[in-house]
């Protein structure tokens, strides 16, 4: 298995799943548009793309769209590209519980590729060290979209599992100095606090072009004191290979493309934004964290990674969609075995398709609250539809055809409002407020009132061989 | 230099050119708004006439930007 980004790529390539764009390309809008492009070829099978031709970058490498689909969703799993969302999801779900398997192998720092080459203060310019453009046209700047932060916890920066490795939007405002999004609720918001109670700086590692099962679980919401290394090797089912920072104080992918070591300044806040965000609404200008980058070390002939982000569906989307819905499923499942699945997809949950057996009646109602309350849904799930347990949650012809034929709508909708939502969702007004929209488009069980006597037309499992049959039948005529 | 976003006078110095020695852009940052571009965007971006005038921080207060994520109070040692 691949144990790298570049391996990555190459995985991606053999399969058919990376294109070269070799034309010549000037930053904007070009490389945003054919970023774009790729993520409008559809979330199924879209590429990702490799550009090394872009005006004034000459020779610089760009990559894009790299997790873009559900194809390299599946090969990042080590699945068949043509592995459907359901058998990624029960995939996941049955590799998360390794989690305490999950091991890490060390290299000396001195022997790391991402340490092949290191540029100390003065001798970097980070806006012309990495190919960059401008992701969305009235971006405040130039952003990393797709970038690693490692940080530790300042009360215990010796506990392993505590060192947070998240995705947040980072600005490159010069050189050397940056300007990062962490919300209230982001786990290194925790670590910030601790350092900008003391007024010390907080170190960070800002890693660029990851083990792609690195970059999935940094955009995974799982709880605090798990690591994000030891869930990817988890999920891998092999180690994942670390080494120290140059300056020994963070841990970081041995073989990641770029490494900026540096610190977020404690205590102050400065212009930052707006920027294209998932919601598909750019956010406001906003006063923000600090980073002052020390040292930048890469890999020989360094590959850039970022992912366009904005109007869905997106990169973003497909990296963070999985993850977020096995997330939730496990949290919700500690105590609720009766949840089947969870389709948390649609922009990191803000809409949830949750299937469940109701174990009694108005159960599916009370298994809404717990999603509204797992640590992620407190701010992010805003919409709940409840399907029964037989029907799939990614199939959303299925989806429909439930609430079509169940939701009851004086007891099966209603609406919690004043709850904590996701700020820069366009709907939570003010910023950081919202509601929580309950759609139980469930069956009825006792002591509910049933629906009308009806029986319903039962699911045929056995049909699935027929369907396999069918299939081939299909690729022999499509042959001739 | 002018800023194209804040308005703000002489607050605007080149951060970056093409690396590739090309000479095909330059990069500039305003001190004040943060706001970077490149040279060579299209034209209706290097022009704040014709911008979306939603995006424009003329007259803007910046001291009163939304901050997401607090500065907390400092830990009594």
């Amino acid at each position: 298995m691949f144990k790298d980004f570049r391996e990555f790529l190459a995985v991606l390539e053999k399969e058919g799943q990376l294109v070269r764009y070799a034309d010549e390309i000037v930053p904007e809008p070009e490389v945003r548009l054919i970023s774009r492009a790729a993520c409008d070829m559809g979330s199924g099978s879209s590429p990702a793309v490799l550009m090394d031709n872009i005006r004034g970058y000459k020779g610089q490498r760009l990559a894009v769209n790299v997790h873009g689909s559900w194809a390299n969703h599946a090969l990042m799993l080590g699945m068949p590209k043509t592995a459907s969302l359901k058998e990624q999801f029960f995939e996941l779900e049955h590799r998360w519980d390794k989690y305490e398997e999950g091991k890490v192998e060390w290299i000396d720092s001195d022997k790391a590729p991402c340490h092949e080459a290191v540029l100390d203060e003065g001798a970097f310019n980070l806006l012309e060290l990495l190919p960059c453009f401008k992701i969305n046209e009235y971006d405040g700047g130039f952003y990393l979209s797709k970038a690693s932060v490692v940080s530790k916890d300042p009360d215990e920066p010796d506990n392993f599992d505590k060192e947070n490795v998240g995705i947040y939007r980072i600005q490159m405002l010069d050189a050397d100095t940056l300007s990062m999004q962490g919300l209230p609720f982001h786990d290194i918001a925790i670590q910030l606090r601790k350092a900008e109670e003391r007024n010390e700086p907080l170190p960070v590692a800002i890693c660029l072009g990851m083990d792609p099962v690195i970059s999935f679980m940094a955009s995974t919401p799982i709880a605090y004191d798990q690591s994000e290394y030891k869930m990817a090797a988890a999920l891998k089912g092999a180690p994942v290979v670390l080494t120290k920072t140059t300056d020994g104080k963070l841990d970081v992918p041995a073989g990641a493309e770029f490494v900026l070591e540096g610190e977020i300044v404690p205590r102050v806040r400065i212009p930052e934004g707006p920027f294209g965000e998932f919601p598909g609404s750019y956010s406001g200008a906003r006063r923000q964290v600090l980073i002052k980058i020390r040292r930048v070390t890469h890999r020989k002939d360094p590959i850039f990674e970022n992912l366009y982000i904005g109007r869905p569906w997106g990169e973003i989307d497909t990296l963070g969609g999985l993850n977020t819905s096995i997330s939730l499923f496990k949290q919700i499942t500690e105590t609720m075995p009766e949840v089947v699945a969870i389709n948390a997809m649609y922009q990191h949950g803000l809409t949830v398709v949750i299937a469940v057996n109701p174990r009694f009646g108005g159960y599916a109602k009370s298994v809404a609250f717990r999603a509204a309350s797992t640590p992620h849904g407190i701010s992010y799930v805003k919409n709940i539809i409840l399907v029964d347990g037989d029907v799939d949650p990614f199939d959303l012809e299925k989806v429909m055809w439930a609430m079509s034929t169940r939701i009851r709508g004086p007891q099966d909708v209603f609406v919690i409002p004043g709850t904590p939502g996701m700020p820069l969702d366009p709907s939570s007004e003010p910023p950081g407020m919202g509601v929580k929209v309950v759609i139980d488009a469930t069956t009825p069980v006792a002591p509910e009132r049933q629906l009308r006597d009806v029986r319903m037309v039962c699911p045929m499992p056995e049909a699935r061989k027929y369907q396999d049959i069918l299939t081939d039948l299909q690729k022999a005529a499509n042959k001739k | 230099m002018k800023c194209i976003r804040c308005g703000k006078e002489d607050s605007v110095h080149v951060v970056a050119k093409a690396p590739d020695g090309s000479g095909a852009w330059e990069i500039y940052k305003c001190d004040v708004c943060n706001y970077g571009w490149r040279s060579s965007e299209p034209a209706k971006m290097l022009d704040s006439s014709k911008w979306d005038p939603f995006f424009s921080l003329i007259g803007v207060d910046l001291n009163k930007l939304m901050i997401p994520c607090p500065i907390p109070p400092l830990r009594e040692k």
